[in-house]
């Protein structure tokens, strides 16, 4: 039986910690489980509130950061093991990040298409400079920019949304087996953000990619995705196919994270400030 | 008699000053000039905009991504950094105690309204926060300057206020990264709203956030808003935020306001093509229709389609989109939209649905 494309085995991550908000240890990541099948590309999507671990299990995946304790085997092979910078430059062509905050994303000194052309020249078989723009304009057509658009900028001189599609066209640059997106399309608009979702689906469909997108916005989620785990303190509270999951959720954390999606009707406008309130700390 | 007049003359001024909005924008161009490899450049950003918040109002922007949001509210926040410069039209502000023509202030006038009159929550705006200092820090140097109070009653002003939005005081000990993405964006709101502006402009000041913290967010912050009777400035891409939180809603598309309307009107019955589509591109639980993004490229700010600039994407465009350039005019009481079709017939907005 061939390895799967990812499994991730009982993680957990603690950060000592002695702030004035929490006292103890954090359990960021609390013995988490799940496997990628490698012959079934799908988007496996996490959900779940602001500090629950996400964006720390998504760094584990990307092996920027080590669990404390479980493994992660990418292709059966443990990212303990993936040392060397070969093998960390081989990891890399497979598997690629677009973060949740573009503008922490880049280095502000640096004009945003040398983080393009360097993923060319690293990760691709470009050598001349005419084969290496190709190959980033046509990543970034696909999130509808272009090379022309944003050659010689910095990332302060473009907006939001645009330093995001570039992050997104990045990743893309290897063509990567493995995506892991955090919260990527929470500053695009409506519209442009059904273009990227719609883009997931065809690298999952056409090229074969799986796809981790973190996420809070249950609605593009239920569109695209196949299965799906909520988390909440660092464990998975629920998990499951993800239409399943969405359109009758049973653990009271995922039943309060779906009452609380706003909906375009306007339901809560007149709603008393008190009820709706979230504990204070975080 | 002359006394008389005088006074009619005053009173009727101070009644034009109340029921004057509160901010005027009038004919607004910002662009940014740049050099490119020797070429210049110039982005149209903000491309003759004109609209009226009222007091008590809050007022939504949203649109296509890069279409001159954040650069509009720059300019009517008055933080303007080359190469953005403006152009032509101007920002008016109608305070409590005066008007203010934000152009015409020295940067010393423009700092002492800050935070007092005027507040702006960025885009991205946890970098307020200095990572490496604890939270007090920043109201001591954002807010201290603009009340009459210090010491020991500064302190209390801070900490009853950080109550008003359900923080504990504590948090004023704390550095950024001890609290949660939903903590530190009530403290960047907490420190916007301290002084009791007029006024408050938020560039995606929720967007982080998942939906249950969000909501809490967006309730603080409404309920400040009524507190003090100010207005808000809300820029956001969820259009469902846009439902709940605000009274009117501008849409923007390559550096122009193309519609403007009650937000209700706005979501029931759009009448420019380019909501429509935002509207029905809108993904719901449940709902098991594929949704599609605009075809086509987003237009360039630096040289812009002629005419209509959303007429080579634009389902219902006819043969003068290409050529004119339609105004935004009243076309339902209350409800703005430039577009030549609808202008001619509302209901035709309706096939974009
Ligand atoms: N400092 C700058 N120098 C040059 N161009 C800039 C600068 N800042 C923004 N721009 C350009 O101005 C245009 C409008 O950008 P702006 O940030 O106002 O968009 P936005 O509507 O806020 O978009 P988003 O929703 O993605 O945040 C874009 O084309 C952007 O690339
Ligand atoms: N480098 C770090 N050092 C200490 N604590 C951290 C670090 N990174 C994240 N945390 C903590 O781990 C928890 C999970 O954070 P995160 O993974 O960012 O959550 P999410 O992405 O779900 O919002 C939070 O309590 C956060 O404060
Ligand atoms: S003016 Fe013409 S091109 Fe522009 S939105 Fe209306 S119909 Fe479309
Ligand atoms: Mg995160
Ligand atoms: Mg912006």
């Amino acid at each position: 039986m061939s390895p799967n494309l990812l499994d991730v085995e009982n993680v957990n991550k603690i950060f000592a910690r002695g702030g004035i908000i929490s006292r103890s240890v954090n359990h960021a990541v609390n013995n988490v489980s799940f496997s990628l099948a490698a012959d079934k590309p799908e988007v496996f999507t996490i959900i779940g509130e602001s500090g629950s671990g996400k964006t720390t299990l998504a760094g584990m995946i990307l092996n920027s950061a080590a669990p404390t304790s479980g493994r992660i085997l990418f292709r059966g092979k443990d990212l303990h093991d993936v040392r060397s910078r070969r093998d960390r430059l081989e990891f890399m062509s497979h598997v690629q990040a677009v973060f949740q905050n573009p503008f922490d994303a880049f280095n502000p000194l640096k004009r945003v298409d040398r983080y393009l052309f360097s993923a060319a020249q690293t990760f691709t078989e470009c050598r001349t400079t005419d084969k290496v723009e190709e190959r980033v304009d046509d990543s970034l057509r696909k999130v509808g920019l272009s090379l022309a658009e944003i050659q010689g900028r910095y990332p302060h001189e473009m907006s939001g949304g645009q330093l995001q599609r570039v992050a997104i066209a990045r990743a893309l640059v290897p063509n990567p087996s493995l995506i892991v997106a955090d919260e990527p399309v929470s500053m695009i608009d409506a519209s442009l953000r059904m273009t990227v979702i719609n883009l997931f689906k065809k690298l999952r469909d056409e090229l074969g990619v799986s796809i981790i997108y973190i996420t809070h916005d249950l609605a593009t989620a239920y569109y695209i995705s196949d299965r799906l785990i909520i988390m909440q303190e660092g464990r998975v509270v629920e998990g499951g196919d993800a239409r399943t999951v969405l359109a009758a959720p049973q653990h009271p954390y995922s039943i309060k994270l779906r009452e609380a999606v706003l909906s375009v009707e306007g339901a809560w406008r007149d709603e008393p400030i008190t009820e709706a309130m979230p504990a204070v700390a975080s | 008699m002359i006394t008389g007049h005088r006074t009619m003359a005053t009173s009727h001024e101070i009644k034009a000053l109340q029921t004057a909005p509160l901010l005027e924008v009038d004919c607004l161009k910002a662009y940014y000039k740049m050099q490119l490899f020797g070429v210049d450049r110039e982005v149209r950003a903000v491309d003759d905009v004109s609209l009226k918040i009222d007091r008590n109002e809050i007022y939504g922007l949203a649109g296509e991504s890069s279409s001159g949001k954040s650069s509009l509210i720059k300019t009517i926040a008055g933080a303007i950094r080359p190469p953005l410069r403006v152009v032509e039209g101007s920002v008016r502000f109608s305070f409590k105690d005066g008007e203010r023509d934000i152009y015409k202030l020295s940067p010393q006038e423009l700092s002492a309204i800050r935070w007092s009159h005027l507040s702006y929550i960025m885009q991205g705006s946890m970098s307020v926060l200095n990572p490496v200092r604890r939270i007090k820090h920043a109201f001591v140097d954002f807010a201290l300057p603009h009340v009459n109070v210090k010491g020991a009653d500064f302190t209390n002003l801070v900490e009853r206020h950080l109550k008003r939005v359900h923080l504990d005081p504590a948090v004023l000990q704390a550095y950024p990264h001890e609290l949660s993405g939903g903590m530190r964006q009530r403290v960047t709101i907490a420190l916007a709203t301290v002084c009791g502006p007029e006024f408050i402009i938020a560039d995606e000041p929720t967007t982080a956030l998942d939906v249950i913290v969000q909501k809490g967010v967006l309730l603080m912050l409404r309920e400040i808003q009524q507190e003090l009777k100010s207005s808000i400035l809300f820029v956001t891409h969820d259009m469902a935020v846009h439902a709940n939180l605000t009274d009117r809603l501008g849409i923007m598309y390559a550096g122009r306001l193309v519609e403007e309307g009650r937000t209700r009107d706005l979501f029931k019955r759009p009448l420019h093509p380019y909501t429509a589509h935002l509207i029905s591109s809108l993904p719901r639980i449940g709902d098991e229709a594929p949704k599609k993004g605009l075809e086509g490229s987003p237009p360039s700010l630096a040289d812009p389609p002629p005419g209509c600039r959303f007429h080579p994407r634009c389902p219902l465009s006819i043969d003068i989109c290409r050529r004119e350039a339609p105004p935004l005019v009243e076309i339902l009481p209350g409800h703005r939209a430039a577009c030549h079709v609808a202008q001619a017939d509302p209901t035709r907005v309706e096939a974009v649905l």
